[in-house]
């Protein structure tokens, strides 16, 4: 199990209790987040006959919805920082629920585009981060296994909503459909209203105030407004790429995006190319989601071990090879009973990474850093999931199925590989800076202590300015987290 | 056209002829086949029959004669089929096919209206039966005068009939029945369209709703697309000339039936017909028009469940708060977090990367 808990968090998280509600509103929400964009695509031929649109221009719209919710990532941050999770998945839900309904009025592609590709992806956006950032306050010790169980919820919901979807369909046509789901999304609020903010009692300043401070304020909710503004113009993104275990998870994380949605795109039109019956090859994707189902909790009790928690970078990009050798495998395969196996194992394979992939952004920057470090990576991450697919495509309309899951395989195996070797050298230069820090404690603490009275002093006359209530004399010196 | 003429003016000639003989020749008959045309040569040969005395009238009938011997010729008529040949020539297609045993179907897919040759081919069976009864038929009904008993010898049987497709109604399925062992059937049929939507679509009263049916590629285009409406059993056919409502949009393999300002009355059942020269193919196309009110009732259950959740969630939580607000503590029982204390190591102040170690 994890050592003396956490530091930098200034308290000792819950670790259960409510928490396990608020992994259950976080597994709600992250299950919308990812699994509406997919779920959608049954609607694309009924819209497509009704606006004569072409089938490419249909799928725009889950593209767009997808890339915005991971480019909404930094807005979203920003906004959890100021105002805490629960509010801005509220929010998130009102606005998909709003999108959605908006859109089953639509009556060109351009505004079903807006409606529910950006204001939708808005919406999903704010929710995926919110969700995230919750759950890394609160648990520690057992988060590999909270962020396995909220990451299922993405799996689930595919399962429950596609054949829902189609239901609605036949009953409703798209537009009925756009409008019951729509309703369906607003309760990612009552998934908000679980996300009760972690509220902690005063405490005197430490060097995490100060860091915190800086960086990003967490102060009483009567000046949130004002000073998170005015911090967040200070903020400055790219501040964390100068941290070179971050810059090795980016790396990694955007080659296995780029390679990771394909395979699922074209399973069904390889099998059917192998001589597959087509509705025994659309059945292969629900095996994968099923398996991923189940995989992503257990990789989360696995990664809780005390054996793997310490290493879990390196289980990841374990996770990540598999996953990779997998696609590589996958050409070798031509009889039906065979890509039932692939499809299981790449379900295996699939979960066990997403299970961990914010876990190892967690594990590596911390509590505080954590949001702005998520949505940084959201929107580095656009831009493989955007070129990943049609790419994919190209290398199957010029040469065959094989070069696509060659591609995928050796990029993901590739990344995994070279995070891998890089944790281990960034752990390897870790201990030697830590070597020459516990050298010299004494002069650093005191230099702390100065820098943390002078900021405390300015906080001081700021709270002067403003302050009405008798509460602000706790943010003076109290870790209040929104 | 000449010659077509010219057949003509053997018919004449051939009454003229006869005539001519029966009254000056009276032995010698001339010999017509029964429901036939005399072919020009056999009228203009019947003078070997015998000796021709020559006056003004057989002059001009001698040279009419010359003149329809030269041009004759080269006419064909048939014997097999019972109609006369069209004007316009009819292409021929002939299809053979044959027998292995159990029963066939071979599909033809038919665009104008052809003679079609069909071929049965039997090659015998282990058990040779001495005789056979050979019929056709025609969508299960033994067509007339057709059975025969033949004798078998060691040679593959040809079982060949020729039907002369011109409408409709002679559309469906031909089979050659070998009486007692087996039958192939020909299913005669214009290009059916392939993929038929089964769920009904939907859409709204005030709304418009867009229909389509499309031929497959593969399949020759129609010359043109119908749209029709079941009507109690009628069939009535769209047109949008009159109703301005409707509007159709063909292209070559698809067409559209666009329908504006829906009604609850125009649900139903619609055919689209793509139009051959022999004969037009429907498929079906199921219509539901629904108000707005069906969806809403789902959507209204549901906000208010998430309203009454979000409710009873605030509220537990607002109550909890203040039962410890009570008790003089200001934050809430379930998350009193014990504050860390002497927490000296400067790891989060100066990287933000934690290392796990055991």
């Amino acid at each position: 199990m994890s050592p003396a808990p956490a530091n930098e968090l200034g308290y000792k998280p819950l670790d259960g209790g409510w928490g396990w509600m608020v992994v259950f509103g976080a597994h709600i929400s992250i299950g919308f987040a990812y699994s509406a964009p997919k779920a959608l695509s049954i609607f694309f031929k009924e819209i497509q006959e009704d606006l004569g649109a072409s089938y490419s221009e249909i799928a725009w719209i889950s593209s767009i919805m997808l890339a915005t919710m991971y480019a909404g990532g930094p807005v979203s941050s920003v906004l959890v920082n100021c105002f805490g999770s629960r509010p801005v998945v509220i929010l998130g839900g009102l606005m998909c629920g709003v999108s959605m309904v908006a859109a089953s009025f639509g009556t060109s592609i351009i505004y079903l585009y807006f409606f529910t590709g950006i204001i939708g992806g808005c919406g999903l956006s704010l929710n995926l981060n919110a969700s995230l950032t919750i759950i890394s306050k609160y648990f520690l010790a057992k988060r590999p296994l909270a962020n396995g169980l909220a990451m299922a919820g993405s799996p689930v919901f595919l399962f429950f909503l596609a054949p829902l979807n189609q239901y609605l369909l036949d009953k409703f046509g798209w537009r009925g459909s756009f409008f019951i789901l729509g309703g369906l999304m607003l309760n990612c609020c009552v998934a908000g209203a679980l996300m009760r903010p972690v509220v902690l009692p005063c405490k005197p300043p430490s060097f995490a105030l100060q860091k915190i401070v800086e960086e990003q304020p967490n102060k009483s909710n009567n000046k949130l407004e004002r000073s998170c503004t005015k911090n967040t113009k200070m903020f400055c993104d790219l501040s964390f790429f100068k941290d070179r275990g971050f810059v090795i998870y980016l790396i990694g994380n955007m080659m296995f995006i780029f390679g990771a949605y394909a395979p699922f795109l074209f399973l069904s039109a390889y099998a059917i190319s192998q001589g597959v019956a087509e509705y025994s090859a659309a059945y292969l994707l629900s095996i994968t989601g099923l398996v991923d189902m189940f995989v992503r909790p257990g990789t989360g009790l696995v990664a809780n071990s005390k054996w793997i928690r310490p290493r879990i970078q390196y289980f990841f990009s374990f996770a990540m090879i598999f996953n990779g050798t997998c696609h590589l495998l996958c050409p070798l395969i031509r009889s039906y009973s065979f890509l039932v196996v692939y499809a299981v194992f790449l379900g295996i394979s699939f979960g066990m990474v997403f299970a961990l992939i914010f876990e190892c952004l967690m594990d590596l920057m911390g509590n505080q850093h954590f949001p702005s470090a998520v949505g940084l990576v959201t929107i580095m991450e656009c831009f493989p999931m955007l070129l990943g697919p049609p790419t994919a495509g190209l290398l199957v309309d010029l040469f065959d199925y094989k070069y696509l899951f060659f591609m995928c395989g050796s990029v993901i195996a590739s990344g995994g590989i070279f995070l891998f070797v890089m944790n281990i050298y960034n752990y390897h230069m870790l201990d030697k800076e830590n070597r020459e820090n516990d050298s010299e404690p004494n002069q650093r603490t005191i230099e702390m202590l100065d820098q943390v009275l002078e900021v405390a002093m300015k906080q001081t006359a700021d709270a002067a300015e403003e302050r009405t209530e008798p509460g602000a004399k706790e943010s003076n010196g109290a870790q209040e987290d929104p | 056209m000449f010659c077509s003429r010219i057949v003509l003016q053997c018919d004449i000639m051939a009454a003229s002829l006869a005539q001519l003989i029966e009254e000056g020749w009276g032995d010698y008959t001339m010999q017509q086949e029964e429901g036939e045309k005399i072919p020009c040569e056999k009228a203009a040969l019947g003078e070997d029959r015998g000796i021709i005395i020559m006056s003004p009238s057989w002059t001009q009938l001698l040279f009419q004669i010359l003149l329809l011997l030269v041009c004759c010729r080269h006419i064909n008529t048939k014997t097999s089929g019972a109609t006369p040949s069209p004007l316009a020539p009819v292409p021929t297609v002939a299809r053979s096919v044959v027998l292995k045993g159990e029963s066939q179907n071979e599909t033809i897919e038919v665009l104008n209206p052809i003679k079609l040759e069909l071929e049965c081919t039997w090659t015998g069976d282990q058990d040779k039966l001495p005789n056979i009864t050979v019929y056709w038929m025609k969508d299960e009904n033994e067509i007339e005068n057709s059975r025969l008993t033949v004798q078998l010898e060691n040679e593959p049987y040809n079982l060949k009939r020729e039907f002369s497709i011109e409408k409709e109604e002679n559309l469906g399925t031909y089979s050659c029945v070998f009486e007692n062992v087996s039958k192939i059937n020909f299913i005669l049929a214009a290009p059916q369209i392939g993929d038929v939507r089964e769920k009904p679509i939907v859409s709204y009263v005030g709304d418009y709703v867009v229909m389509t049916c499309k031929m497959e590629e593969s399949k020759p285009k129609p010359s043109s697309w119908n749209w029709y409406k079941k009507n109690g059993t009628d069939e009535e056919q769209i047109f949008p000339a009159e109703e301005p409502r409707y509007k159709i949009k063909n292209e070559d393999e698809k067409t559209k039936l666009v329908v504006h300002n829906l009604t609850e009355a125009d649900s139903g059942l619609y055919y689209c017909g793509a139009v051959y020269a022999i004969a037009t193919t429907k498929s079906p196309v199921k219509l539901k028009v629904i108000t707005y009110w069906e969806p809403l009732k789902p959507f209204l259950a549901i906000l208010a469940e998430v309203i009454v959740l979000v409710a009873i969630i605030l509220l537990c939580e607002k109550s909890q708060s203040k039962k410890d607000g009570a008790t003089g503590n200001e934050t809430n029982a379930d998350q009193t977090y014990t504050l860390t204390e002497g927490e000296n190591k400067d790891q989060e102040g100066n990287s933000s990367v934690r290392q796990r170690k055991v």
